[in-house]
């Protein structure tokens, strides 16, 4: 399936926020958000457009690998995009926040897109953290906010999607060294890689088929 | 729902309920009618698949007879079955999220144990997908990676097999880590973080089978392709003098961080046996050989019959070697590399080139210390892993072993010259039957060099004072003669005094300061070379050498147009004070102490030459000092910068950091000159064990707060309301302290006393009149520089309505002059910091002692305030005091109409002495209670007066000149006579020279840019 850019994302925050599921939410349609079903992955591809450009995003989960120094370094300076998620109802998934920020704009280059995420925005009763600390949080620190809830799928499309809007953007501009595959970005191969006829993959045209069989 | 009663009878028939066992059974129908792959039913088995996924989830979570009923049919062999047909990426892609989405979402452990039971999974791992689709990968990879975080001690037996002889495989990771040098950089992550996760499962026989099969070839593998990398970014560097190429280096150097990194993990997962091989690995096959010859290479004799050895560029070699002991803290490594560098000397590194030599043409070529390809790849020596079994395999280990013997044997000669500590080549040879073949192979001369090495305390002392030159009275003949002997650490000491620039010698110090700092080498090893001495005979001794070498920098670096960066000037002085610090004492001889006073006198008369002559010089004095204080050099944040790789310039226009770069332009040589001084004027502080006194110039701890309660009984109080931004409406009492604007509101417990609301500095204040109202003044206040507050957005910003217009100008004239005379304030405080004469006797109003008894008790009370408490800081009646010193700098702003000022004109100084009285109404402002004596800041006369030389007497006028000039050219202080500013701008062009030149300049330095 041939794409003219490829961004690679990766997701942080503490664990329990619901990263994968967001991952999940956003990478396959396919898969309904259920009432009582709590489904994730650490690993997600989906195609999307902007611009008319069909633009391939690799969601890279990052959770357990906190103890290994070489890896969460590696990981922020592979990728184009972050997602920075954390808990509407858990305050302290919000008060580190900031070391979550400091340890990605460390490691990170200078131009990666971070998008701050209140996930479970469902669960408003139990809410803990108010959208305006969340929004003023953004502010401060030069973040695009919003909140998702990777069970009613509120939002989820809009989060990937917004961050690879700024990032096209970034590109367009020239800000990103796009020959620099370090940096998150990959520029599409000329043909379509082997996969035969041309096939929707796992990728958000999925959902088209789900159920086909009826 | 109700045909689908029995195990066997249902699933013919989509249930609605997509999540129900039904749907499973459902599922496994279609599989099992699906055997084969085609275009027709891919679609179908591709959503069934991922159905599957989805279901069992759900039941996980939900029902445990859905994975019951999977477990019970063998699923997973649908699985294998599938893949094995090579249907393409559509469904294999899918296959592997299932897989996934399964190993990730399961939490019931059993029902873990049982997917994993029956290998079907090792034979997934094993099956060989097309890796070519960039997604296949990706989610293969993904797919290992999530089961390696299943590991544990429990589950690791699914995954490495050791029952059987014949079988003794591990697929997950040798299937992994052959991935180690993928091109996608997400991939190389993976399988990183995949043998991370697999070493630190604590199995004595998994991990003996990672050492024994394959640790030696994927470590060498590993240190083939970090070194590659390296010559990479070496030939970056050597081909970008215009950096042009940023963006590459910078990350080219991130990779080489990560692999650190990487190797660090490892290592500090403490395991024994992995650490040695990945030690002997690292240092025989790219440490020594790639990195530390390369310090040596242009002037090695060594290498000459051997030119196309694989090397790096010194400059890049240093700044490589400082990031591996920055990072790495693995006792056995850093401390044998630390030894090679710092103690090996001529003799051993050319008996162990040539012995290299030797082996090189009769051994086989992967066993020396040289950095060469591994002889076969990663890939090939992990198949013939796989396919060589019992016999074959324990004699192939058997080769190894010798190998490994043979190496450790060189290791000796050349890698181990300090076996002074027993623990690294014991460690090294804990496995290994070594000592035999050692004895066998080493001649007798060497065997001398190795006895040599082995030495005594005593001995080591003996050789230590031959070595470093510990007094003064030795010549430096001596000195370069030992030096001469130890090559590498000669290269070291010879880039910190570079001629030309200070590209080299910056890398130099990050890499004497991370040896020093490495908590990995044991403290002897650095014992007087990058430590003070803690034996006893030579207590109290330094290393001169290096010393001399730092206080040439820092001396270099006082003088105008220097190619001394600041970064190298502040880490010079970071070293400097770990070399020559003992116990909070300083060890530094008198010769020493006396340059680095006189460099202090340097870096001051330097920062002379820019007194004022900015406008903002006030504000640049401040910001620089809460900049050096916010953000103290970290060596390992500067070694992360790939900017310093290439050649020092002065171009802001090049994204580099102010501090690594050189200054471009007046206004930065004059924050350069600033921050010297700083730096300087601190080391010197630090060595001679006193506290700062005089900076920052405000000392806000000393400062009123908000919500203190002040009497404010006799104050001028100036009653005003405060309409903010929303046009909300305070009503407040503006106060004006020497220094700050405090806005007060009435204390309603006392009368006359006031609670404090707002407070700011006067320094930083902005006020404007209104067009249309002229009662009104618009007042900002701004941060001070030192708040930590990253944005800075103002203080207070509102309009404020005053009673009436005759207030109104009272209120704006006291505030603007308020402005003035805090930053005049502040100005006398640097002309004093500078030595820079204050006219205090020529005084024509004596300044009001009283008053500023008040101040000063505060400021030198300093850290001893007491909060919250009542502070009785305007009791004394400041009225005329205070009106009288605004009054002395009103000249250039004649505000008429004010009595106050009017009274007392005719006391301020004749005419004739215009150009004195100018230069006392801005160099000092009238309050200096303190004795003269007091005034000059902490400075060694006797040294200053060696350093200046007949100089001094002609210094005092020469900085009057000039100030003239200064104060002349600033456009709202212009009342000074054109005439004047003439002539003294001649002597101006003079006055640098007069002070620039306290000793001859050093030959070889370097004068202009």
């Amino acid at each position: 399936m041939s794409y003219a850019y490829l961004f690679k994302y990766i997701i942080i925050g503490d664990t329990g926020v619901g990263k994968s599921c967001l991952l999940l939410q956003f990478t396959d349609k396919r898969f309904q958000p259920v009432h009582d079903l709590t489904i994730g992955v650490e690993f997600g591809a989906r195609m999307i457009t902007i611009d008319g450009k069909q633009i391939k995003l690799q969601i890279w989960d990052t959770a357990g690998q906190e103890a290994f120094r070489s890896i969460t370094r590696s990981y922020y300076r592979g990728a184009a995009g972050a997602l920075l998620v954390y808990d509407i109802t858990r305050r302290e998934t919000f008060n580190h926040l900031t070391t979550w920020l400091e340890d990605a704009r460390q490691h990170s280059n200078s131009n990666m897109v971070i998008m701050l995420i209140g996930n479970k925005s469902d669960l408003d009763s139990r809410r803990e953290v108010k959208r305006e600390e969340g929004e003023a949080f953004a502010r401060e620190h030069g973040l695009v906010f919003m909140e998702t809830s990777a069970k009613t799928a509120a939002n989820v499309e809009e989060a990937f999607i917004n961050t690879a809007k700024e990032i096209y953007e970034k590109i367009q501009e020239g800000v990103f060294d796009i020959n620099n595959e370090a940096n998150g970005i990959k520029i599409g191969p000329q043909h379509s890689p082997t996969s035969p006829g041309g096939l929707a993959g796992t990728g958000g045209q999925g959902g088209a088929q789900g159920g086909g069989c009826c | 729902m109700f045909r689908s009663r029995s195990w066997f009878g249902g699933g013919l028939w989509k249930p609605k309920n997509p999540h129900s066992l039904e749907h499973l059974k459902y599922l496994y129908n279609v599989l099992s009618k699906n055997h084969t792959v085609s275009e027709n039913n891919r679609g179908l088995l591709v959503e069934t698949l991922r159905s599957i996924a989805e279901i069992l989830i759900w039941g996980d979570q939900n029902d445990s007879s859905v994975f019951d009923f999977f477990l019970e049919k063998n699923m997973l062999s649908f699985f294998l079955r599938i893949m094995k047909q090579k249907c393409g990426s559509y469904v294999c892609v899918q296959l592997l999220q299932t897989l996934n989405i399964l190993f990730e979402n399961i939490r019931n452990e059993t029902s873990l144990y049982y997917l994993l039971s029956n290998n079907h999974v090792n034979s997934i791992i094993v099956h060989k997908f097309d890796f070519s689709d960039e997604e296949v990968m990706a989610y293969y990879i993904s797919f290992l990676k999530t089961l390696s975080l299943k590991l544990n001690v429990h589950t690791i037996h699914f995954f490495y097999n050791e029952v059987n002889e014949h079988t003794n495989d591990f697929p997950l990771y040798t299937e992994a880590i052959k991935f180690f040098n993928h091109t996608e950089g997400m991939v190389r992550i993976a399988v990183r973080t995949l043998t991370l996760n697999v070493y630190r499962v604590e199995d004595a026989s998994m991990l003996a089978f990672i050492r024994d099969r394959t640790a030696a070839p994927y470590f060498s593998n590993l240190v083939w392709f970090i070194g590659n990398h390296i010559i990479e970014l070496d030939t970056c560097v050597r081909n970008d003098a215009d950096h042009q190429s940023q963006n590459r280096l910078s990350d080219l150097v991130a990779e080489h961080l990560d692999h650190l990194h990487y190797l660090n993990d490892i290592l500090c997962l403490d395991i024994p046996d992995l650490n040695q091989v990945l030690t002997e690995h690292l240092l025989h096959k790219l440490l020594v050989p790639l990195y530390v010859y390369s310090l040596t290479r242009h002037k090695s004799q060594f290498f000459q019959t051997k030119e196309k050895k694989k090397h790096v560029s010194a400059v890049v070699s240093l700044f490589l070697l400082s990031q591996v002991f920055l990072i790495i803290s693995h006792g056995p490594l850093v401390h044998t590399l630390a030894a090679i560098i710092l103690k090996s000397d001529l003799d051993i590194i050319e008996n162990g080139a040539s012995k290299l030599l030797e082996e090189y043409t009769n051994v086989s070529a992967g066993d020396k210390i040289a950095f060469v390809q591994p002889q076969e790849s990663l890939q090939k020596s992990l198949e013939s892993l796989n396919e060589t079994q019992s016999d074959e395999a324990v004699s192939e280990i058997e080769f190894t072993a010798a190998d490994t013997i043979e190496k450790t044997t060189e290791c000796e000669l050349t890698d181990n010259p300090p076996s002074v500590e027993p623990s690294t080549s014991s460690n090294m040879s804990k496995t290994l039957p070594r000592p035999e073949v050692l004895n066998i192979d080493i001649s007798n001369n060497t065997l001398n060099k190795i006895k040599n090495l082995n030495v005594t305390d005593e001995e080591k002392e003996q050789r230590l004072a031959l070595e470093s030159p510990l007094t003064p009275q030795q010549s430096s003949s001596d000195v370069q003669e030992s030096l001469a002997n130890k090559p590498f650490l000669e290269a070291i000491l010879n880039a910190l005094s570079s001629t030309e620039n200070d590209y080299a010698a910056l890398f130099s110090l990050c890499l004497l300061y991370a040896l020093a700092n490495n908590q990995g080498i044991k403290p002897e090893m650095l014992d007087l070379v990058l430590s003070p001495s803690q034996k006893t005979s030579t207590k109290n001794w330094y290393n001169e050498i290096l010393v001399d070498r730092l206080i040439q920098i820092i001396t270099l670096s006082c003088q105008t147009n220097t190619k001394v960066r600041l970064v190298t000037l502040d880490l010079s002085i970071k070293l400097l004070l770990q070399l020559v610090m003992s116990d909070g004492q300083s060890l530094l001889q008198d010769c020493h102490l006396a340059a680095i006073e006189s460099a202090k006198e340097q870096s001051t008369s330097l920062l002379r030459n820019f007194y004022k002559s900015e406008d903002i010089f006030l504000d640049m004095f401040e910001d620089e000092y809460s900049e050096l204080q916010k953000r103290p050099l970290n060596v390992e944040w500067l070694m992360m910068d790939s900017n310093i790789l290439l050649p020092p310039t002065g171009t802001p226009m090049t994204g580099i950091e102010f501090s690594k770069r050189l200054p471009c332009g007046e206004v930065e040589r004059a924050r350069r000159a600033i921050r010297i001084f700083f730096l300087i004027r601190e080391l010197s502080l630090t060595l001679s064990g006193q506290p700062e006194t005089h900076l920052p110039l405000t000392n806000l701890a000393t400062c009123v707060q908000v919500n203190n309660v002040l009497d404010l009984n006799n104050t001028d109080l100036i009653s005003c309301t405060i309409v903010a931004k929303d046009g909300q409406k305070i009503r407040r009492f503006l106060v004006m302290d020497l220094i700050q604007i405090i806005l007060v509101e009435p204390d309603t417990r006392k009368l006359g006393w006031g609670v404090a609301k707002l407070v700011g500095l006067l320094q930083d204040i902005e006020v404007t009149g209104d067009k249309d109202d002229s009662r009104c003044l618009h007042l900002t206040i701004h941060r001070p520089l030192s708040s930590s507050a990253t944005n800075r957005v103002p203080l207070l910003s509102a309009k404020c309505i005053l009673d009436d217009h005759i207030r109104c100008m009272a209120a704006k004239q006291r505030l603007t002059k308020g402005r003035i005379k805090a930053r005049q304030k502040k100005m006398s405080q640097i002309a004093r910091l500078l030595d820079i004469p204050t006219g205090i006797p020529h005084c024509p109003t004596p300044p009001n002692y009283t008053l500023l008894n008040v101040r000063q008790e505060r400021t030198t009370g300093r850290g001893q305030k007491q909060k919250d408490h009542p502070r009785p800081m305007f009791t004394v009646n400041k009225v005329p005091g205070f009106a009288a010193q605004m009054r002395r700098d009103s000249s250039a702003r004649s505000v008429a109409g004010q009595s106050a000022a009017t009274g007392k004109r005719s006391d301020s100084s004749p005419n004739g002495k215009v150009c004195e009285n100018g230069l006392k109404s801005r160099e000092h402002s009238p309050k200096l209670p303190r004795p003269r004596s007091e005034e000059i800041p902490l400075e060694d006369m006797r040294s200053r007066n060696a350093s200046l030389g007949k100089n001094v007497t002609c210094l005092p006028i020469a900085i009057q000149e000039r100030i003239d000039v200064t104060i002349t050219n600033t456009p709202p202080l212009s009342d000074t006579s054109p005439v004047l500013r003439k002539s003294s701008e001649e002597t101006s062009f003079t006055s640098p020279q007069n002070q620039g030149e306290p000793k001859p300049r050093r030959k070889g330095q370097v004068e202009t840019v």
